[in-house]
């Protein structure tokens, strides 16, 4: 398979106390490794449903009553999935609730760690009252504590003459990783590389400063308990039971780790963009700016090298110049990193920018999926073709807004859900929910007008 | 202006959904009916006390009790019974007996409420019209409304009560007038909070552009905002202050010969005998107070889905 | 904006509002006529010429016949000097009379207090874990009627069941009376029953190695201070609990368990950390009712600390006494919410930065 998810016609309902909303209705998407996909429709339609049922971070009220989301061979909402088969009316969002518990725990590994998510509101998204430094360092603890701690022993280990060979080699082979980890690997020093490869990049420093630093990542001292513990950890791959579990230990081995864990998180800090990053990371959100709160949000969804980041509307909360600042730390971000990128937003123009392919979504169904490029030139669905006459340019004309409101999800219209407002809806558009034909070379679109096409 | 039919009809349905969504609301439904049935006995009491079998509703003791029954005197509490379901109580050890509880009660509870709501009402509405006041004109009125709630606030109740009680005179009506002095503090930062919110909305500032005069806006948009919030909270007041000045009269804010019936002093008059085994002469009256106090915060929890517009829907 | 210019402001702020104190009880000594402000200063046994004469000079000391801001001052000067009268009661000056039963009083409501908090905060953070739970529930149902409960009643009940009825745990006094004369003399004073140098029996003992004094003593604390608790925990309590709630359905809890926290930790660091800030809020709007209560709470349980005192002083005819709780109540109240207000500036990262 070479889909980084699999969305399979996942239904999902939200019961309130004035109704039940149907908010995904048969959502069928591939998500292909390495690219962007952009997700687009108008507020309501479910893009950021669909992020969250991803995640498993539906609230208890929401109930799964079809459908599959596959990673790696495994359905993330099987659970929740049966219990709503079983039960069918007879919904009850507390025990619902326990089921939630279930899944949750399965999912903390995969969450932070392989599928990560970058929420709307960088305003709200963080902790008031932790700094952003830790909150980073935070989710390296929480998955790769021996990364944290391969970082510290190496440091340990090093020697100023080891560090000065070291910075031959950078010289000489200009930065090449594979060269600095083969060396990092053959002196024993795993876990040095990507510190002395973050000074060597940054480029707000001056020459002779970056050779001091990476001298100086060496000789790191610690007390014989830490250094007991990070031995332990990084041989067993983990935090041992035995250090999580009694008292005083286990604040050490946090203590040290975390410490760390800010070590790390200026680096991803600073590889985003954020200057004096030093400052930054003991700061407290309230303390940043909204474009700089964006970035932490982002530093932790990237953190652990996931295979997929899901962006919702990460460029609706900020003004206009940082939207600039954030869609092109994006772009950048996909060259630096290997993960799949899932990008949710009501501005096309938006994900026009930075996506491979763009989803059209409307009221709980994916009615259109094509590449940028045929996405903006040949929309195929109807309601494709308004949104991009929706959107204003440079040049003089009209713009025509989409005649009609978003149906209530209480009770969606039958059929295709978008024959109310479209103007070549005919007969079978009222009744049947169309399926995807395929167009051109790879363009999907879910409507009748291209049945037999 | 005259409200026109269509405004009647618009303040008709929102009156008809707040009902409703009060009464979707079980606990509260129940705390509503305790309630009345406690309203219900004080107004019975004052205007057909004869119907409950009462008599002399002002008195602890009945004034013909030691000629009618001279076995009463010197009789210990009796525990609860078919004849006195919630027993008897003796004034002062080797006194007077034979005074049933369940008449006490319900005598007390029409001066109980009478009390409650006096202060409450009193309290309120000084407190907050100089809240109002005090927040809508702000500067130097402010700062001295904020320093005097301050040094109000600065005393525990209770102590502050008493302090003030014995100055004034021990007598039933003092210790009302201190609770209301007491009282208005609390009322006076609730109004002030709740005008400066409302000061800052913008329906006020147009209502100036359009030139209205300040005293005008004061009444005619600022205080039919705050008296929503303010008249939940006097609700729940009720109760609070039940607490706290039956909590008085029990430690003894009456001198010892001010015999009237209320659940403080029911319970004090017990408290001599209850170490002895007589519990129900102090648990009865508690628990009667803890009934209506539970009944109220029920409502209140109630009236706050009345009022709150997230948890209206 | 550091911590400590944020102490040192509200400081300053403390300042008008202690003086507006002094003037609400000089405002009340006064209020009551001159013979109700003297009688604090005047033994009653005195009568005739040797009355009349102390009478003069009381009012030449205090200068009762000047302007009211001149009476004031010289009121002030003497309270500072630490001449508060002299109370019938003990028959010591007042200030001394505080001194001796104040302690007391700030353990039992100190006690009380981290009970309350101890048993409130995994209590609260569960209940709003494990929403709607049958643990839940009856969380709910409990603190509701608690909460509903006059402090005399639960003072009471405690009193009745454990105390004297089941006789479980001792209700009345600081000691039994039967080890009252077994104490030392060399640290306790049998005539006006106080124990140096900390005047808490419980305390003193254990200070001077004697264990089975102090541990009769500190038998004698537990029902007050449980009763206590009881009444401020349902409180607490509720505030927890809504809270809580709140905070769990905030973005950055949201976040937390997205970066693949387990929900134990989201609950108990990143949620709990958040909801304690109003409870803290809140907890200081409880103090004012911690103190009201632990007046009842040692008037029931005779628990000779400076709200039972003060009861006494108020049925007795004490004034001097019963006005000076009014300063001495108060003086703990602003201070005691001082250290809150600090408190909850050290906790919240945004209050410092204003």
């Amino acid at each position: 398979m070479s889909d980084a998810l699999a969305i399979r016609d996942v239904h999902v309902q939200f019961h309130t106390r004035r109704g039940v909303y149907k908010a995904l209705n048969g959502v069928n998407l591939r998500l292909r490794r390495g690219e962007v996909l952009g997700i687009a429709g108008e507020s309501g339609c479910g893009k950021t449903t669909m992020g969250l049922a991803v995640m498993s971070l539906l609230p208890r009220n929401a109930s799964i009553p079809r459908g599959q989301v596959i990673f790696d061979n495994k359905d993330l909402v099987n659970l929740p999935r049966e219990y709503s088969e079983r039960v069918g009316d007879r919904f009850n969002p507390k025990e619902n609730e326990r089921i939630l518990r279930r899944v949750g725990k399965a999912m903390t590994r995969i969450r932070g760690q392989r599928i990560s998510m970058v929420f709307q509101e960088p305003m709200t998204s963080l902790n008031p009252v932790l700094p952003v430094g830790f909150q980073v360092a935070e989710t390296i603890y929480v998955h790769n504590p021996a990364l944290l701690a391969r970082r510290v022993l190496a440091r340990s280990k090093a020697t100023p003459s080891l560090m000065q060979d070291l910075l031959r080699l950078l010289d000489q082979t200009h930065g090449d990783e594979a060269a600095v980890t083969e060396f990092a690997a053959d002196h024993g020093l795993p876990g040095i590389e990507e510190q002395a490869l973050f000074v060597w990049r940054r480029e707000d420093v001056h020459v002779s400063r970056k050779e001091k630093a990476i001298r100086s990542l060496s000789g790191q001292s610690m007390n014989p308990l830490e250094r007991n513990i990070i031995v332990a950890v990084v041989k067993a791959g983990s935090i041992p039971p035995q250090f999580a579990r009694v008292p005083i230990l286990s604040r050490v081995v946090r203590r040290v780790l975390v410490k760390e864990g800010y070590r790390k998180a200026l680096e991803l800090l600073t590889s985003l963009g954020i200057h004096h990053a030093e400052r930054v990371v003991k700061m407290y959100p309230h303390e940043l700016s909204g474009g700089m709160r964006q970035r932490v949000v982002i530093a932790i969804a990237l953190a652990n090298n996931p295979e997929i980041v899901i962006m919702d509307e990460p460029t609706s909360a900020v003004d206009v110049t940082v939207q600039a600042q954030i869609l092109d730390l994006v772009k950048r971000i996909r060259t630096s990193v290997s993960a799949s990128f899932i990008v949710i937003s009501h501005d096309l123009a938006v994900l026009a920018e930075v996506s491979d392919r763009i989803a059209i979504m409307y009221a709980g169904r994916i009615v259109e999926v094509s590449s940028v490029d045929e996405i903006l030139h040949h929309p195929l669905h109807p309601y494709t073709q308004m949104l991009i006459s929706a959107i204003p340019t440079l040049e003089a004309k009209p713009v025509e807004g989409i005649k009609g409101e978003v149906p209530d999800m209480r009770d969606p219209p039958g059929g295709c859900a978008f024959h109310p407002r479209c103007p070549f809806a005919f007969e079978k558009c009222l009744s049947i929910v169309p399926i995807d034909f395929r167009q051109g070379t790879d363009q999907l679109v879910a409507c009748w007008l291209y049945e037999g096409k | 202006m005259m409200a026109t039919v269509t405004e009647t009809k618009a303040r008709y349905d929102e009156l008809k959904l707040s009902a409703r969504v009060f009464l979707a609301n079980k606990t509260a439904v129940a705390g509503l009916v305790i309630f009345l049935i406690f309203v219900g006995d004080a107004l019975i009491v004052q205007i057909a006390p004869g119907i409950l079998g009462v008599q002399y509703p002002n008195d602890v003791i009945p004034p013909q009790i030691t000629q009618t029954n001279p076995e009463c005197t010197g009789m210990p509490p009796e525990p609860p019974s078919i004849a006195h379901p919630f027993g008897t109580i003796q004034y002062g050890l080797s006194g007077i007996g034979c005074l049933d509880l369940l008449q006490l009660v319900m005598k007390a509870i029409r001066i109980d409420l009478a009390i409650s709501f006096f202060i409450v009402l009193v309290g309120a509405a000084a407190g907050t019209l100089l809240g109002v006041v005090s927040g809508y004109f702000g500067k130097w009125l402010d700062e001295v409304v904020m320093r005097v709630t301050d040094v109000f606030f600065s005393v525990p109740f209770i102590i502050l009560a008493l302090a003030v009680g014995y100055v004034i005179g021990r007598t039933l009506f003092n210790m009302a007038l201190a609770l209301i002095i007491i009282w208005w503090p609390l009322y006076a930062r609730y109004g002030r909070s709740l005008t400066l919110t409302t000061k800052e909305a913008t329906f006020i500032e147009s209502a100036r552009a359009a030139g209205s005069g300040r005293l005008k806006i004061m009444f005619r948009h600022i205080l039919p905002n705050v008296m929503p919030p303010v008249l939940v909270q006097i609700s729940l007041d009720v109760g609070t202050v039940l607490l706290i000045f039956s909590t008085l009269a029990f430690i003894g804010f009456l001198p010892s010969g001010a015999l009237v019936p209320e659940l403080g002093v029911i319970a004090n008059i017990g408290l001599d005998f209850a170490q002895f085994g007589y519990w129900w002469t102090v648990i009865v009256p508690g628990g009667i107070i803890t009934l209506f106090a539970l009944a109220v915060n029920l409502m209140g929890d109630g009236l706050r889905d009345v009022i709150d517009p997230r948890r209206r829907s | 904006m550091k911590l400590w210019v944020y102490v040192v402001r509200r400081l300053i702020l403390l300042i008008p509002t202690l003086i507006g104190l002094t003037f609400l009880v000089f405002a009340l000594e006064h209020a009551g006529g001159t013979s109700l402000f003297l009688a604090a200063y005047i033994d009653p046994h005195l009568t005739g010429t040797a009355r009349q004469q102390l009478v003069d000079e009381l009012t030449t000391k205090f200068h009762l016949n000047d302007p009211v801001y001149v009476q004031y001052l010289y009121w002030l000067a003497a309270i500072l000097q630490g001449d508060w009268g002299t109370s019938t009661t003990i028959r010591q000056p007042v200030a001394t009379g505080f001194l001796w039963f104040m302690p007391n009083t700030i353990m039992l409501t100190a006690i009380a207090s981290l009970l309350t908090w101890v048993i409130s905060v995994p209590i609260g953070v569960y209940s709003a874990a494990r929403r709607d739970s049958i643990l839940d529930q009856g969380v709910r149902v409990a603190t509701f009627t608690l909460y509903s409960m006059p402090i005399f009643l639960i003072g009471f009940a405690l009193f009745f069941t454990l105390g004297t009825a089941w006789g479980v745990l001792p209700a009345q006094f600081n000691i039994d009376l039967i080890l009252l004369p077994t104490i030392p003399s060399a640290w306790f004073d049998h005539t006006n029953s106080v124990s140096y140098p900390t005047h808490i029996l419980a305390l003193d003992a254990f200070l001077h190695g004697d264990w089975a004094i102090a541990w009769n003593a500190f038998l004698h604390v537990i029902l007050p201070a449980v009763s206590l608790a009881l009444a401020l925990l349902a409180g607490i309590i509720r505030i927890l609990r809504a809270s809580m709630l709140e905070v769990l359905e905030q973005d950055y809890v949201r976040l937390a368990r997205a970066k693949g926290v387990p929900e134990r930790v989201v609950q108990n660091f990143h949620a709990k950390k958040n909801a304690l800030l109003p409870t803290v809020t809140s907890y200081g709007y409880l103090v004012s009712g911690l103190f009201g209560g632990a007046v009842v709470i040692e008037d029931i349980f005779t628990f000779k600390g400076i709200g039972w005192w003060t009861t006494r002083a108020f049925l007795t005819d004490d004034v001097g006494v019963v006005m000076g709780s009014t300063l001495v109540f108060g003086l703990i109240l602003v201070t005691t919410t001082l250290l809150l207000d600090l408190l909850y500036a050290f906790l919240d990262p945004r209050i410092r930065y204003e």
